[in-house]
């Protein structure tokens, strides 16, 4: 599928710091409705820190972000109801270990949204069963694997019925058998339309996911482009020598 | 030699009068118990809270607790209070409230710990999903640091079964001055092995109440580990 | 799990509700029951002790009984014409003054000993019973009189009013010294010394309860007295009380109460003299 021309976030202009120390500079970036939006930098660059700000788990200090034309980032935001518009998977494996699979995602829907038993938990079982989990629904997350565990999560912020998905490397902390997986339920997410945006090390998946890249560094975006260009003629020298490192890394391991 | 002392047992109304005393024990204690895991927990997330007033209440309030011997504040609510305030009180209550008291001190101490010790992506989650900080805390949180609680919890209620002891300083008949009651009467009677044996049977009626509580604790550990 | 809760629920539900009826007594602000106010009331509450027989004890069948309680069943009987109107309030001997001080008494009737200190705290109504020093000894070589001492050790508790009374009175007297009631008494067993001096109540009750030895000095040194103690102030019950003694006193009273509650413990050797008060002694 590709994006409609429709903006669903808008981010303009936001500053971020902790303390004196400025890690967001004037962020710009707007997200169509569908777009799937890849952002890749060294560590410590600022990409999840953009991505709690969006969702409020981190106040800004300057700029605006508005979300399906309402401005999120006034005083007075309802930052419960916003959220529930925006589902965020992180990476640490951060499912409630004394719930089960399906209370944990039936929580989200239940208590904050209202909804009905009975509809949230055929919603989760028809996801479930998409990312071939079904019969884990009873087991508690210290009986899954990471993987499993990071499917789950997945499935629990898309039950909450999300106009936007925030992936935060969310498979950095997995056995490298494990990550495909879980990608590849992100992949069939992104085919079906869902607006996202993605931090990931994983260049190949990038590659084969975005319908933009965004290359940060410094608290700056430094390059933004179609998959295609900035993988094969990045801009600037920074992500040139930003992906090199991941050629260099790739090599090796086809070498073991 | 032995067997006139167990002999006392049988005398009168002693076993009923014994099971009157461990009645007494375990309720002040049972019912000191649950209002302190009530009220612990929620002076414990008030604790764990961004609200300073409340660290600094709570830390004061644990403070006092810790440096007051229960003694005193047994004299203080059951004398005390009804020199200072004319309120009177009962024996029982005035224990009640002074073992709830401290219990609630250690325990908002225990749920602080326990909140403090989870990993901070917990409540993010909660936080992502749109839950409101009461949902986090019911649903998510407090949960868990129940779980991490579950042995420390057990020790204070031994301590203060142990502790209920103290309350005959104020007149309250339990287990322990039971026993006394009966063995001072029979050593009056020239029964001089008595107390081995009314001892050996409040050691009984005490692992008598506090067997069930390790096994509970013994299963519901078990049953969240699985 | 379901009943467990339920459980935890009602005792949870019946602690709320006892706080509303936790208030024992109503309190005025003079911090005691007048006699009027008492007989108004309908009953009387009286500290005694629990476990200090033959004074203050609770009997195998859950019952209040001793010399103290024999006295205050009869206060009862007085005031209402019929002794279970008393309500009996256990008290520890550390905490009988208050008691008194936070109205959870009327009367306090625990084998209190009259002394200038507590009379500050609180007022003692006419004696009804004395303490004084007895001296108990083995049979095969026992002590009758003071003479007898010289030169011998005698067996004392520390910082008791034995101690002091010899040290002071008998200084060539040697007194051996121990901490405990039970090591005090142990080496009077063991024979490490030739007597043992303590309070007579005491020495009485252990000498009928350890055959071979006996108390052959009955009463030496001041007698402490022990009386009625009552809120300081509340004078209309501290005069009944004394009216009463008066009129227990002139039926011999005390004596009765001495054969229905000591005489059995201590026997025919002792002179209930040495420990009832009565007549003259007022
Ligand atoms: N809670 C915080 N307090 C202070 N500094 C922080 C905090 N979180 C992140 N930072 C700093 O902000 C910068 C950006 O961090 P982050 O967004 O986590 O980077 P990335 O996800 O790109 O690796 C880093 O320099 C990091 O040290
Ligand atoms: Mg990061």
């Amino acid at each position: 599928m590709h994006p409609t021309d429709e903006i669903i976030l808008s981010l303009d202009k936001i500053n971020k710091s902790y303390d004196d120390r400025i890690v967001l500079h004037e962020i710009s970036l707007d997200v169509k409705k569908g777009e799937v939006v890849v952002v890749i930098g060294p560590s410590g660059c600022g990409k999840s820190t953009l991505l709690r700000c969006i969702n409020g788990l981190e106040p800004i200090q300057n700029g605006r972000i508005r979300l399906n034309d309402q401005t999120i980032t006034d005083v007075g935001t309802d930052w419960t109801k916003v959220r529930q518009h925006i589902g965020m998977v992180f990476q640490s494996y951060d499912l409630f270990p004394h719930m089960t699979v399906i209370e944990n995602i039936l929580l989200g829907p239940i208590k904050a949204q209202k909804r009905s038993k009975k509809e949230v938990e055929a919603q989760a079982e028809l996801l479930l069963e998409r990312v071939g989990l079904l019969d884990r629904k009873t087991a508690y997350p210290r009986q899954l694997s990471g993987g499993q565990k990071q499917r789950v999560a997945i499935i629990r912020a898309l039950c909450m019925n999300p106009d936007i998905m925030l992936f935060d490397e969310v498979t950095a902390s997995l056995d490298p058998e494990m990550v495909r997986e879980v990608l590849d339920v992100m992949l069939q997410l992104a085919k079906s339309g869902m607006t996202m945006i993605i931090v990931t090390h994983e260049m190949a998946f990038a590659k084969a996911v975005a319908d933009r890249v965004l290359f940060m560094d410094n608290g700056y975006i430094v390059e933004s482009g179609k998959p295609e260009e900035f993988f094969n003629a990045p801009q600037t020298q920074r992500a040139k020598k930003f992906l090199n490192q991941f050629k260099f890394s790739e090599n090796r391991e086809d070498e073991a | 030699m032995l067997d006139t002392g167990i002999k006392v047992l049988f005398e009168g109304n002693n076993i009923t009068r014994l099971l009157d005393g461990l009645w007494v024990t375990t309720r002040i204690a049972l019912i000191s118990v649950i209002l302190s895991v009530f009220f612990g927990t929620i002076i414990g997330i008030g604790w764990s809270s961004r609200f300073r007033i409340i660290h600094v209440f709570a830390r004061f309030y644990l403070e006092i607790m810790r440096i007051m011997p229960i003694l005193v504040l047994l004299f203080l609510f059951y004398f005390g209070l009804t020199r200072i305030a004319h309120i009177n009180l009962n024996a029982e209550m005035a224990s009640i409230i002074v073992f709830t008291l401290w219990g609630t001190a250690e325990m908002s101490d225990l749920v602080r710990g326990a909140l403090t010790s989870l990993p901070k992506h917990q409540k993010e989650s909660g936080l992502a999903l749109g839950l409101k900080s009461f949902d986090i805390y019911f649903y998510i949180l407090v949960p868990q640091a129940i779980r991490r609680l579950l042995p420390a919890t057990i020790n204070l209620t031994t301590r203060i079964i142990k502790s209920t002891s103290l309350v005959v300083l104020i007149g309250v008949v339990e287990l322990l001055k039971v026993g006394q009651q009966i063995i001072e009467t029979a050593s009056l009677l020239r029964n001089q092995t008595a107390a081995f044996w009314v001892y050996a049977v409040i050691f009984l009626l005490y692992f008598i109440i506090c067997y069930p509580i390790s096994q509970l604790s013994f299963h519901l550990e078990k049953k969240w580990q699985s | 799990m379901i009943t467990l809760k339920k459980k935890i629920l009602s005792l949870v539900l019946s602690f709320i509700a006892s706080v509303g009826m936790g208030f024992s007594h109503q309190t005025n602000a003079a911090g005691f029951n007048t006699l009027d106010q008492i007989k108004k009331n309908g009953k009387i509450r009286i500290g005694v002790f629990s476990d200090k027989p033959p004074f203050g004890y609770v009997d195998s069948n859950g019952k209040n009984q001793g010399y103290d309680v024999y006295l205050a069943k009869r206060l009862g009987k007085d005031l209402f014409g019929d002794e279970n109107k008393v309500e009996f309030v256990l008290v520890e001997a550390a905490s009988r003054s208050e008691f008194l001080l936070s109205d959870k008494v009327d009367i306090i009737l625990a084998n209190f000993t009259k002394t200038p200190e507590r009379a500050e705290k609180v007022d003692f109504a006419k004696p009804y019973m004395k303490v004084s020093l007895g001296i108990v000894s083995p049979d095969n070589a026992k002590i009758t009189s003071i003479d007898q001492l010289k030169g011998k050790k005698l067996i004392v508790n520390k910082g008791t009013t034995a101690e002091i009374y010899f040290t002071k009175n008998y200084p060539d007297i040697k007194l051996l010294k121990y901490d405990q009631n039970t090591e005090t008494f142990n080496a009077l067993l063991d024979g490490r010394g030739a007597a043992l001096a303590h309070d007579n109540t005491l020495v009485f009750a252990w000498a009928t309860q350890n055959k071979g030895f006996t108390v052959g000095i009955n009463s030496i040194g001041d007698h402490d007295m022990i009386a009625p103690a009552v809120a300081k102030g509340n004078t209309t019950l501290l005069n009944w009380i004394n009216d009463e003694i008066t009129k227990l006193d002139k039926e011999r009273f005390f004596h009765a109460d001495y054969e229905a509650t000591l005489k059995p413990i201590y026997g025919d050797k002792v002179d209930p003299e040495s420990v009832v008060i009565e007549g003259d002694t007022h």
